[in-house]
């Protein structure tokens, strides 16, 4: 595989994204939450 | 690289992590200002209708925050100190997702999921098709066709980011691919509810419509909530069995053009599909699981679908303050009009399989 080129600013703004991976982290505050919730640490949430 | 990251710049690369925190809370408190703020005049207009019979048309609050994130972004712009902050939308947009596994029962998602993994199979083969015969037939770059029919077919951006690093294309033609992309996923935001709308569609056919056809994991959320919650619902059902095919896709475009000797060849392709599987999918399916397994009363189920909405709030906020028009125009007319004449194939497509599926009862 090519070298990545560092081409953020050359993309349109809408494809700039973390330097992280967002997928693991959001699954990771996900379950988390959760079992906040589940072991009724946070209570009932509205909107 | 992972379908989810982009290598950080060499600055960013030196900032230490409580530096990188910092950056990010002007940018998300954006985020969540624009989304409330949605709310509030959403609540406002809200009693003023019905205490004081003003005839205000009934606007969700999803619709508010784009709009006035779209108006900041194309008006006085979104200043550098909010970029990284604003970033994070895509995190929210997948926690929110993540939490709206515990809306469905798991046989839920194995019934619709599995009807949208064979209507997305179809709707692959179909649009690669034609989104590569309109290429030729306009004589785009071919690497720059290729970019088109994945970002259609699979899930927009992501799809092409992902496909960067694999198939080795000019970086105009990953700019210009991203552009068109995002661009169709802004019409379709003000296509697809009049569509629905005027065909009467049911929120389940309209969800599962939107989840098929609209490119962009969020474009295709909000397309689906500002039709209603139920509607948004099935978009991301539908809409994450979608994503689920990005692996393959771009592993049989590495592969092809590996074959032409213009890109690397794949080494090991059951860790490149591994390194290209969205992972929220995993943790939308175990949240699901537990919700199917009991683990959650029903007050916490209303808690946890109630998260989920605080989630995309500035998930919401963040489609708008993303799309600046400057961006999306210039880029050249032939490969919009690809992408439009392929999205309106695609649409088509995926209408008439929704449309058959729920007359014939294989949906319900």
């Amino acid at each position: 595989m090519a070298p990545h080129n560092d081409n953020r600013s050359a993309l349109p703004r809408g494809a700039h994204r973390l330097p992280i991976n967002v997928d693991l982290i959001a699954v990771g505050i996900a379950l988390t939450l959760a079992a906040l919730i589940r072991f009724n640490v946070i209570h009932q949430i509205s909107f | 690289m992972s379908t989810q990251t982009i290598q950080m710049p060499a600055a960013a690369r030196t900032r230490s992590a409580p530096r990188v925190v910092l950056g990010l809370i002007p940018g998300v408190a954006l985020l969540f200002g624009i989304g409330l703020l949605g709310k509030v005049i959403e609540h406002v207009l809200t009693i003023l209708r019905r205490e004081h019979h003003l005839l205000f048309p009934q606007i969700d609050y999803v619709l508010w925050a784009i709009v006035l994130g779209l108006l900041i972004s194309n008006t006085v712009g979104v200043a550098r100190i909010f970029h990284s902050g604003v970033a994070t939308y895509e995190l929210w947009l997948k926690l929110g997702i993540v939490l709206v596994g515990a809306r469905f029962l798991l046989q839920d998602v194995l019934h619709i999921g599995g009807i949208s993994l064979v209507l997305v199979a179809v709707e692959l083969v179909l649009s690669l098709s034609v989104m590569t015969m309109l290429g030729r037939i306009f004589r785009l770059p071919p690497k720059l066709t290729s970019l088109l029919a994945i970002g259609s077919s699979i899930c927009g951006v992501t799809a092409i980011m992902a496909a960067q690093g694999a198939i080795e294309p000019e970086e105009e033609d990953t700019s210009t691919a991203i552009a068109a992309i995002l661009t169709l996923g802004a019409i379709a935001l003000v296509t697809f509810p009049a569509i629905g709308h005027s065909l009467h569609m049911t929120q389940h056919a309209y969800g599962m419509w939107a989840g098929l056809a609209v490119d962009n994991t969020a474009e295709s959320v909000v397309t689906g909530a500002l039709y209603g919650d139920e509607a948004g619902r099935f978009a991301i059902l539908a809409k994450t069995a979608r994503s689920s095919f990005i692996g393959f896709v771009v592993l049989a475009y590495a592969v092809y053009w590996a074959s032409q000797g213009k890109a690397a060849v794949v080494q090991h392709k059951g860790l490149f599909l591994w390194q290209k599987f969205p992972k929220f999918i995993l943790g939308f399916i175990a949240i699901s699981v537990l919700a199917t397994a009991g683990f959650f009363t029903h007050s916490q189920l209303s808690s946890l679908s109630n998260l989920s909405r605080w989630a995309f709030l500035p998930a919401f906020a963040g489609v708008g303050l993303r799309t600046n028009l400057r961006d999306l125009v210039g880029q050249g007319w032939r490969p919009l009009v690809v992408g439009i004449l392929g999205e309106i194939f695609i649409a088509i497509i995926t209408l008439g399989m929704v449309y058959w599926s729920y007359a014939e009862g294989v949906a319900r």
